[in-house]
């Protein structure tokens, strides 16, 4: 029995993490897509337990655009990929810098002999200025287009989280 | 600064949060499949942990321990952590989308995750100051985060490895995270006198 040659990935797409998006909806030259349960959590199917299910608000608000040269049709699964290093900088920019201002203010006000609350008030302005500083640098980072997801492939069997195909479900 | 130091040694590498205490043993075998994923996990522990930390100190000093309700701890500190992650989701949605999608999978999944419960708990047993308590947080996540991208590292390894079949799977990993565990345990006595 003759198998269709699945489009496997180029070479370009080494050093992605690849999720599947789900088509939305196609407006002209953009489609919109709603990601499916990514392989963070081990049991990547226990919907039930995250509340990550098709069509939840979680998802929903994870929706993203993509110019459409691909002909997307609406409830296609296509493969996108983030490059690693953008994961690795966006984690450490979201979480890092926050966490890191918030400890410095606040040991510098305990060191400098304040109390408790004042350690916690000089705490929690570090974390608000953290998150400032994070807004500022994460919209310099989408308006080079580095958080982007990239179009890879369209989905086929393999790329069925868990060896479930979840388009068959739904 | 030597007290925060060893404070941050002791809680990040001596008293490890996965390889001595053996909390948040689910994530650590469940989402260390790729370093990335459990960079992105980590990061978002490490951020969590340290926030729900400050309010449960809050709520120990100023309402738990003066009116006597020791018994309501683990309930309090519950809602606390999840008042934590929607707090951050509900920050990163607004301060910045386009991180939100791309790293807001890994909130929900720390709700569930009990390192930061077991934190929370710890620091109520030491007995800390404000910011000892944050630190402490801050290092104990710290240390579960560096365990689950050496463990992620490892397992990345081991899949290209030729593995018999009778291991393969979690059997290996679990070898492997043992044999990490001992690697660890080289810190003991570290800071003590």
């Amino acid at each position: 029995m003759a198998l269709a040659a699945p489009d496997f990935p180029d070479l370009a797409s080494r050093g992605l993490v690849e999720g599947v998006a789900r088509v939305i909806s196609v407006d002209g030259g953009t489609a919109w897509l709603e990601p499916e349960q990514s392989t963070a959590c081990g049991s990547c199917h226990s919907a039930a337990v995250c509340g990550a299910k098709p069509g939840s608000a979680r998802l929903v608000a994870r929706r993203f655009q993509m110019p459409n040269d691909h002909d997307f049709r609406v409830g296609e699964r296509i493969v996108v990929g983030t490059p690693e290093e953008t994961l690795r900088s966006a984690s450490l920019t979201a979480y890092g810098i926050p966490l890191l201002l918030m400890l410095v203010a606040g040991v510098t006000v305990q060191k400098l002999g304040g109390s408790d609350l004042q350690a916690m008030a000089a705490t929690v302005a570090g974390l608000f200025a953290g998150l400032v500083v994070v807004r500022l640098k994460s919209q310099k980072l989408t308006a080079r287009g580095a958080l982007a997801p990239q179009y890879l492939r369209r989905a086929f069997g393999s790329d069925a989280e868990c060896g479930l195909d979840r388009s068959s479900k739904d | 600064m030597q007290d925060i130091i060893l404070l941050i040694v002791g809680a990040a590498l001596v008293n490890n949060v996965i390889l001595a205490r053996f909390l948040g043993l689910c994530s650590f075998m469940g989402v260390t499949t790729r370093v990335d994923t459990a960079i992105g996990m980590g990061a978002a522990c490490t951020f969590v942990i340290t926030v729900s930390s400050m309010g449960d100190w809050a709520l120990e000093e100023f309402l738990l321990k003066p009116y006597h309700l020791g018994y309501l701890r683990t309930v309090t500190f519950i809602l606390v952590i999840a008042a934590a992650v929607q707090f951050t989701e509900a920050v990163f949605r607004k301060f910045s989308p386009s991180l939100f999608k791309l790293l807001g999978i890994y909130l929900p999944l720390i709700t569930t995750n009990c390192a930061v419960l077991g934190v929370t708990l710890l620091l109520v047993e030491g007995k800390y100051g404000f910011m000892d308590s944050t630190v402490f947080a801050f290092a104990s996540s710290l240390g579960y985060s560096l365990v689950m991208v050496l463990f992620a590292g490892l397992r990345e390894r081991v899949a290209l490895a030729d593995v018999p079949r009778l291991f393969a799977g979690p059997p290996i990993g679990f070898i492997t995270a043992s044999l990490l565990a001992l690697a660890f345990m080289g810190f003991s006595g570290m800071g003590a006198r």
